[in-house]
């Protein structure tokens, strides 16, 4: 070895968590066929609160929040006719970074005539987060999804303003290799984009709920549109593009914005699944 | 002076014939709203949109659709041309842009029957693209693809291409406030100084931007082009 050895690399802070989980039709019933996981990020067991053929599960990251270096990823196959929802059972926590960078990468993969339900509470970049968030919605044909994002800004409640940090997200839906949604943004702490009336209105919580795989109908748009939002202020409208239906919120109640949500899902899924909405039951707790 | 430029003038003048005038990309809503009222509000919302919407979105698409045409890249054209197409964020934006795009591609068809392109070209050499090619093969092209083929065929630089679509979409916002507001024409020319002053840094910077790095996340854009969708009293139709 030679004596003026070079000073060591910083101990690596990266701290990768995989979640990669299947679904698949059986008999009728979706069953969970493949779990598999590399670090914090589980799944607790296999849900079936609306009879089988719907398959609920809880994703669950036990350290609570996200600090600067944490790589996650949740990657999720769908087979086909198979029908599965996710959720987690509580706000997605990103935590001031000195330094690295945090990320998330969703994969879901949607085979044909399955539907993935990926309805997440709301997730809070605290002040100086760095965060990069991507997710990637692969379709095949007669496949179906219905996700939501509720994203807050700086933890309002206590006054906090999303000062320093940066967010980047990138949101990609393809069916058959044809891309039908692609969203992707940048965000500083302190970028004049939050402010600006055209951007984020001095709001803190943006949110964005998509539905694809059903025809979103002029009586569905109405009856959509027609559903009152709790937040006083608060700003919403929803579109009907080829093959999406979109909602998007501003205001800064991460909890009217969710409920806002589960309102449209409540109208939304009977359409797109054939079934009325069953609240998975972590939500009230 | 070059043809080039002469060329960009009228490919960004609002006689293009694409009924550009009829949308006011959600300004119209913002001002039913309350959001807009008098040329400081006006000239807050257009240059949002501009700097952190069109410029970062539409623009770069455009040059990188502009360098494509010139190597004749066909697949690429496609690529891009879906990747905007989802990028739009509502119902309303998707149309218009598909509109204009179709109503472009229809001149353009126009004019090679008359060979008005060719005979006018700067006869010095043979252009890049034959006029007969083109938008063919693209049955529903957006805006951006269509503007910048004929931009490609008329040799105008890629950065001053981008600057002077930017400067047509800021004329027609500003002239729908005009309308919309309502303004008076010294306030609509005060705020074409304004938004002009920002327009060349903004080309530049479009021209620079990787395909991967656009951006389109504007939410209270998005909600103010999507309540247009079920205004009630309204004369744009964007």
């Amino acid at each position: 070895m030679l004596l003026a050895d070079p000073a060591p690399a910083p101990a690596s802070t990266a701290w990768p968590a995989r979640l990669s989980l299947g679904f698949e039709r059986r008999a009728g019933a979706t069953v969970l066929a493949r779990r598999e996981h590399l670090g914090p990020l589980r799944v607790q067991k296999a849900l079936y609160p609306e009879g089988d053929g719907v398959c609920h599960c809880v994703v669950l990251h036990p350290p609570s929040g996200i600090a600067g270096g944490d790589q996650l990823t949740l990657e999720v196959d769908v087979a086909q006719d198979a029908h599965a929802l996710l959720t987690t059972p509580g706000a997605g926590k990103w935590y001031r970074s000195a330094g690295p960078e945090a990320s998330q990468s969703l994969v879901f993969r949607v085979s044909k005539g399955a539907m993935l339900e990926w309805l997440p509470q709301e997730t809070i970049l605290f002040d100086g987060s760095r965060a990069a968030m991507a997710t990637h919605v692969t379709l095949a044909e007669q496949a179906r999804f219905l996700g939501w994002e509720v994203l807050c800004l700086g933890r309002r409640a206590s006054g906090e303003h999303y000062g320093a940090g940066h967010l980047g997200l990138a949101t990609r839906m393809t069916r058959e290799d044809r891309p039908i949604w692609l969203e992707r943004g940048r965000i500083r702490g302190g970028d004049p984009v939050l402010d600006a009336p055209a951007g984020l209105a001095g709001f803190s919580v943006a949110a964005t709920f998509l539905a694809t795989g059903a025809p979103a109908g002029p009586e569905l748009m109405a009856a959509c549109r027609g559903l009152p939002v709790a937040e006083p202020g608060a700003r919403v409208g929803l579109s009907a593009l080829p093959d999406l239906l979109v909602a998007r919120y501003l205001g800064h109640s991460s909890e009217a914005a969710r409920h806002w949500f589960i309102g449209l899902w409540h109208l939304l899924r009977p359409v797109f699944a054939g079934r009325d909405a069953v609240p998975p039951r972590i939500w009230n707790t | 002076m070059t043809p080039a430029l002469i060329r960009l003038l009228h490919l960004a003048s609002p006689t293009l014939p694409v009924g550009a005038y009829t949308y006011s990309q959600g300004l119209e809503w913002v001002v039913e709203c309350g959001t807009v009222r008098n040329e400081a509000d006006a000239l807050a919302w257009i240059g949002d949109c501009l700097e952190h919407g069109v410029a970062c979105l539409e623009a770069v698409y455009l040059a990188h659709m502009l360098v494509a045409w010139r190597g004749d890249e066909r697949q690429r054209l496609a690529h891009l041309d879906a990747e905007f197409l989802a990028s739009r964020e509502t119902a309303e934006l998707r149309a218009e842009t598909l509109q204009m795009g179709h109503s472009l591609a229809r001149l353009l068809e126009d004019l090679d029957k008359t060979s008005v392109t060719r005979m006018q070209h700067d006869g010095t050499r043979e252009p890049g693209i034959p006029p007969s090619a083109g938008l063919r093969g693209f049955a529903t092209p957006s805006f951006p693809l269509a503007w910048s083929c004929m931009a490609a065929r008329w040799d105008i630089p890629v950065e001053d291409a981008v600057a002077g679509y930017l400067w047509a979409w800021a004329e027609n916002q500003v002239m729908a406030a005009l309308k919309a507001v309502p303004l008076g024409q010294t306030s609509g020319q005060r705020m074409l100084l304004a938004l002009g002053e920002r327009i060349p840094e903004l080309a530049a910077r479009a021209t620079a931007t990787p395909i991967t790095d656009t951006r389109n996340f504007l939410p209270a854009f998005a909600i103010a082009s999507s309540r247009h969708e079920t205004q009630y009293t309204r004369i744009f139709r964007s």
